[in-house]
């Protein structure tokens, strides 16, 4: 057998980088993260093709104040549910099946625990959800020139940060269905609280005056964040960050408060 | 070494654990013993930091779970719930353990092979049986090489086999030196492999022992005789003060004297013995004797939820 305690260095411990590659491990290890992320890319370029496609050999009179980049992002939609379930059940997936108690056995310290957590999903999402917008746009682009539509390029202004924000957006939205997950332990419980939010609430609060559903996730995505034409009546990219930021630190902040102290 | 001092969990309404101190000394298996519901798998809980005390503390290597450097260098648990993705394969469930305290990877192997599940190594942990899923806890376990070991009813859904194979596993991890703690609601078990005992009801310390004294103090002698001359040996057993029952089927049961005093005195006074049988300890009723108060369920005044009498393992006592 090793003698592995040979090898350790006095008063040394285990640290976030550890955290870190154990989460890696863990979460590429299930079928469920690796289906999830294929649906991810797949839905979402199935439904740009869809969106791009459905606005294509029309009168050029028609796409006055006609954004290209916004029309490739359509898939985006179905990225929103599937990063937010994908964070979801890397919480609740632990403490469904009891592994939490092996993981909390294994970096006790919570917070970094949730930290290194935190790191993996939201990296992984960011470069899935990278790759993602950009492939969303070359499809929407070829799409949209191939039917006589106005198309958008790279080089244009705006658009590049579209699709970068876009990407690092849906990180966001992973890390607060995480943080939910983490809050509320429950599968089911996890992903009704993050659908309530990105997809229920802005529906309900549509119908108000002032339109306060413009502040959250969604409708900061699809009108602000993955837009290079501005609407009037739509907050601005800066404060959508923000909003977004605040949304998703406090999702965590209140899983990493609740995470300590509490039996596992 | 393990030490709880003046542990005390509450849930809600119900106290799990009270004021519970005990120590756990390196090179020996403690047995943690109590009936059902008796606070074993949470006092376990709270030494591998995974449920708070309300008061008290435990310390492993005179730090709480929490401080270790290498948790799972130093700590090696199984506890009673499975502790795995039933999606992740057991070598993938190592593999992360392994990396979460930098232990060098060939260690899964080391431990995958030491357990026996090599050949379904790479299969889901989903698809394994109850033993199976046991024996990844023991990998899981033992994967740091940690100097203590904690197990919750280890023996939970192993065959007759597995059971010999983890007492084994125990005792030799004590002789190397380690710290083992393993509970049990079976007294006979744990009297196999254990040397010590902290017996627990209700949460509360009832005893702190050795197996050995635990046997000798709570068992008796009882030794059982048929002889053709039963009403005769009775009377003279009772001249010398012996107390003496006459079971239903003619056996002469004689309370408090060795099977080796009960021969002499027989061949002394000339009395033909056909049987001569000393009636083991029974540890069971040693333990119901002594847990009786602190039985959690009962039903017409009686202990009935010790498992301890109707244990599926019952033909593995001696
Ligand atoms: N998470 C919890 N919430 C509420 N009560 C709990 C919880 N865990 C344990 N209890 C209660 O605490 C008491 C002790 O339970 P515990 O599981 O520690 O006993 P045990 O000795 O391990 O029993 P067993 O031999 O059946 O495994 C029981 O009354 C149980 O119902
Ligand atoms: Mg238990």
């Amino acid at each position: 057998m090793t003698n592995i305690a040979a090898m350790e260095s006095p008063r040394s411990r285990y640290t976030m980088r550890h955290v870190v590659r154990a989460e890696l491990t863990k979460l590429t290890s299930l079928r469920s993260t690796i289906w999830m992320l294929l649906v991810t890319v797949a839905g979402s370029v199935v439904v740009t093709i869809l969106s791009t496609n459905s606005v294509t050999h029309h009168d050029p009179a028609w796409y006055q104040g006609f954004d290209p980049t916004n029309q490739a992002m359509g898939g985006l939609v179905l990225a929103v549910l599937t990063v937010g379930i994908l964070g979801a059940l890397a919480a609740t997936g632990e403490y469904g099946s009891g592994t939490i108690r092996a993981s909390l056995a294994a970096t006790p310290r919570r917070r970094l625990f949730l930290a290194g957590k935190a790191v993996v999903v939201g990296g992984i999402v960011l470069v899935v959800g990278e790759v993602l917008t950009f492939v969303c746009f070359g499809v929407g682009q070829a799409i949209l020139g191939s039917g006589g539509a106005p198309t958008a390029s790279l080089g244009q202004p705006g658009v590049l940060q579209a699709l970068l924000l876009s990407g690092a957006f849906l990180a966001l939205l992973a890390l607060m269905g995480l943080g939910l997950g983490m809050l509320m332990r429950h599968t089911a419980g996890a992903i009704s609280a993050y659908v309530a939010v990105t997809f229920l609430i802005p529906v309900l609060l549509n119908r108000l005056p002032s339109n306060p559903a413009r502040f959250t996730p969604v409708p900061i995505l699809a009108n602000s964040i993955a837009a290079v034409v501005r609407n009037p009546g739509q907050v601005s990219i800066g404060l959508g960050m923000l909003l977004m930021l605040l949304y998703c630190g406090t999702a965590l902040a209140l899983a990493a408060f609740s995470i300590v102290g509490r039996d596992a | 070494m393990i030490v709880a001092r003046a542990l005390t969990k509450h849930y809600r309404k119900t106290v799990a654990v009270h004021d519970l101190s005990f120590e756990v000394p390196p090179g020996v298996v403690t047995g943690f013993l109590g009936p059902n519901g008796s606070g074993k798998s949470t006092t376990m809980r709270m030494i591998m930091g995974l449920d708070s005390p309300t008061s008290g503390s435990a310390l492993v290597n005179g730090r709480t779970y929490a401080e270790l450097g290498w948790p799972l260098r130093e700590v090696g648990a199984l506890l009673d719930a499975k502790a795995f993705h039933p999606g992740r394969s057991a070598f993938d469930h190592l593999r992360y353990l392994a990396r979460a305290n930098d232990i060098p990877l060939r260690r899964v192997d080391e431990v995958l092979e030491a357990v026996g599940l090599t050949s379904v190594a790479r299969q889901r942990a989903g698809k394994y049986s109850l033993g199976m899923g046991q024996r990844l806890g023991i990998a899981s376990a033992l994967l740091g090489d940690p100097g203590v070991l904690i197990f919750d009813e280890p023996v939970n859904g192993l065959d007759p086999e597995g059971i010999r194979w983890v007492r084994g596993l125990l005792q030799g991890l004590a002789a190397e030196g380690r710290t083992v703690f393993v509970s049990s609601h079976l007294i006979t078990e744990m009297s196999m492999t254990a040397q010590r005992l902290v017996v627990i009801g209700r949460g509360k310390l009832i005893a702190e022992t050795t197996v050995d004294e635990f046997t000798a103090q709570s068992a008796g002698k009882v030794v059982r005789v048929v002889t053709p001359n039963a009403s005769s040996f009775v009377s003279a057993l009772r001249e010398i003060g012996a107390k003496v029952t006459v079971d239903q089927d003619g056996a002469v049961v004689v309370d408090g004297l060795s099977s080796a005093d009960v021969g002499r005195f027989a061949a002394h006074r000339s009395f033909t013995l056909f049987e001569l049988t000393p009636i083991r300890a029974s540890l069971e009723d040693a333990f119901m004797e002594l847990t009786r108060d602190a039985v959690e369920f009962r039903a017409d005044g009686r202990p009935i939820a010790l498992a301890a009498s109707s244990g599926p393992y019952r033909e593995e006592k001696s």
